[in-house]
């Protein structure tokens, strides 16, 4: 391949650095914003650059945030006796999305993981004890994925909390609204059954 | 259990076979390195997701080829299923696509709809090779008569490899011991599910294996039993802890496992002769298919590669034995006349040279 100018050449570089975007991808984006109008290259980079600039995360749970505490932590309407333990600020909007919960939140960034040296500091877990321990927190709902490392990390904090004597509790696994029974994966299947309850 | 029709794209020395397979004996004949193990292990990835071979999927692309499939046409219970796996290289590595009557399929999820046995002449070492041999024979079978099994055992081996992980860092001084303990209690979580499935799995072989090669070996009397995680697999894990911190691996766990084998209460791994331990493979083979039968109310499809020419009169009599009488099976020799003659006669026979099928003779 011939060589790229300089500045086209930094942006594929950049823009292949981003989830799901392979070398040829981010060149046809390239291209695309060497084409398009200068304004809208511009809104571009601006929406880039104030992102950075005024988004940063709650002091208190770390879900994004314009100041120093997130739209959640701040708003006077949210019950301080629930904390729900989440992976990542994606999963907050998920779960603000049904209306369901009240509560407050705290965002681990991420989950126990060795193979990636991520361990309790990296995910905040120590935050949440001390957040537990200053009182006023009747229940901590452990919201992390089902998967080995999700599995592991709730274990963890479950261990981490229970001297404080908080409740402790799982988001029930089961089946999905409108799921056929027959297409449900065995595990989440028998999940769903050992986790039944009565009419 | 039958497949009907299987068709390969550029897998390993097959270019282009599209081939309706006869529903009782099939019959592949040819000399080495034309290609009949690579066709039995084209139906066996169909079975497993993953070859039983192939240390690396690209090996299985064929030469100069970016992509492979194999597609399987297979009836089960009067209901017929496309498999399609398509396998292509991605910057070094194998990656694949499974689908299933069109739909995504994840690797996990797929064994179980085409269920076969294979016995091909590594596993006539079954007895004395390593016990991760055994394993994989274990493996094999769950996966194909447990939904759930395949996921239960990458879920295992995504455990495990965290926790050593975690051991070496603990060892090193780059952590402390305080995760730990989350990471056992998944283990022991994980580890157990798979070791009930193998202790039922063995209780369920056993008789049956016994029975075979009772018949076989006149009489000689064949014990088989489960080896596996201790009956307090989570104290054991505990009181490993700090031998296992000074290795960096996992001590106690189902991925240890092994089988007992004894022949008149003699331990088969270190005592059996050549003879004997044939008899034990062919037992265990025949007790498999058994259980796969008696499990799924459907004989699997027998798979033998090149292993009746290894095998005497007596072995090879019980093994043509159940050929003759149970459901779809698919055989390759490098012998021209490999069956008695009454079963060459109800075989579909096909010839292979470099890749293709031709008419023989």
């Amino acid at each position: 391949m011939p060589e790229l100018p300089q500045a086209l050449e930094d942006l594929v570089q950049e823009l292949s650095r981003l989830p799901g975007v392979g070398p040829k991808t981010a060149q046809r984006l390239a291209f695309h914003i060497l084409r398009a109008d200068r304004q809208r290259a511009d809104a571009l980079a601006r929406a880039i650059g104030d992102l950075k600039a005024r988004i940063g995360y709650c002091e208190r749970c770390f879900n994004i945030a314009e100041g120093p505490l997130c739209a959640i932590c701040e708003s006077g309407r949210r019950s301080t006796e629930q904390i729900c333990v989440v992976e990542s600020p994606m999963d907050v909007i998920a779960i603000e999305r049904t209306a369901e919960y009240q509560g407050l939140y705290h965002v681990l960034h991420g989950v126990l993981s060795p193979v990636d040296l991520v361990g309790p500091e990296e995910i905040h877990v120590p935050e949440l004890v001390r957040r537990v321990t200053e009182g006023g927190v009747e229940e901590v709902i452990v919201a992390t994925d089902a998967d080995i490392e999700g599995e592991t990390t709730a274990v963890y904090i479950y261990r981490a909390l229970t001297p404080t004597g908080v409740k402790i509790t799982r988001p029930a696994h089961g089946l999905p609204v409108g799921g056929d029974l027959e297409y449900a994966d065995e595990l989440t299947l028998a999940r769903a059954l050992s986790g039944r309850r009565a009419f | 259990m039958r497949l009907l029709r299987l068709e390969l794209r550029n897998f390993r020395n097959y270019r282009h076979l599209d081939h309706d397979l006869g529903g009782h004996l099939n019959l592949f004949l040819g000399a080495n390195g034309q290609g009949k193990t690579n066709l039995l292990e084209s139906i066996a990835l169909l079975a497993l997701s993953a070859s039983p071979r192939a240390r690396r999927e690209t090996e299985l692309l064929g030469p100069l080829a970016a992509e492979a499939r194999v597609l399987g046409r297979v009836e089960s219970e009067g209901r017929i299923r496309e498999i399609r796996i398509d396998l292509r290289e991605e910057a070094g590595r194998g990656r694949k696509r499974i689908e299933v009557d069109g739909v995504n399929r994840r690797a996990v999820d797929l064994p179980g709809l085409a269920r076969a046995v294979l016995f091909w002449p590594e596993d006539l070492n079954l007895v004395k090779a390593g016990p991760e041999h055994r394993r994989r024979f274990l493996n094999q079978m769950l996966v194909q008569v447990e939904p759930g099994h395949a996921r239960l055992i990458s879920r295992y081996a995504r455990v495990l490899e965290q926790r050593n992980h975690l051991l070496k860092q603990i060892a090193a001084g780059e952590t402390g011991i305080e995760t730990l303990a989350a990471w056992d209690e998944e283990l022991v979580a994980v580890g157990s599910q798979i070791a009930s499935s193998r202790r039922a799995a063995v209780a369920e072989l056993a008789p049956l294996a016994g029975r075979h090669h009772q018949a076989i070996a006149a009489g000689e009397e064949l014990a088989i039993g489960y080896l596996g995680p201790p009956d307090d697999f989570a104290g054991g894990v505990q009181k490993s802890r700090s031998l296992d911190v000074r290795r960096g691996v996992t001590g106690v766990g189902p991925h240890r496992d092994d089988l007992l084998l004894e022949l008149g209460g003699r331990d088969a791994r270190a005592y059996a002769s050549q003879g004997q331990q044939r008899t034990l493979v062919v037992s265990l083979k025949l007790a498999e298919a058994d259980l796969v039968a008696a499990r799924t109310g459907e004989p699997p499809i027998l798979l033998l590669d090149d292993v009746l020419s290894e095998l005497d009169a007596e072995r090879r009599g019980a093994l043509l034995e159940r050929v003759a009488s149970a459901g779809q099976v698919v055989v390759t020799s490098a012998e021209a006349a490999p069956l008695p003659l009454e079963l060459m006669h109800e075989a579909r026979v096909n010839c292979i040279r470099a890749g293709a099928l031709e008419p023989c003779g």
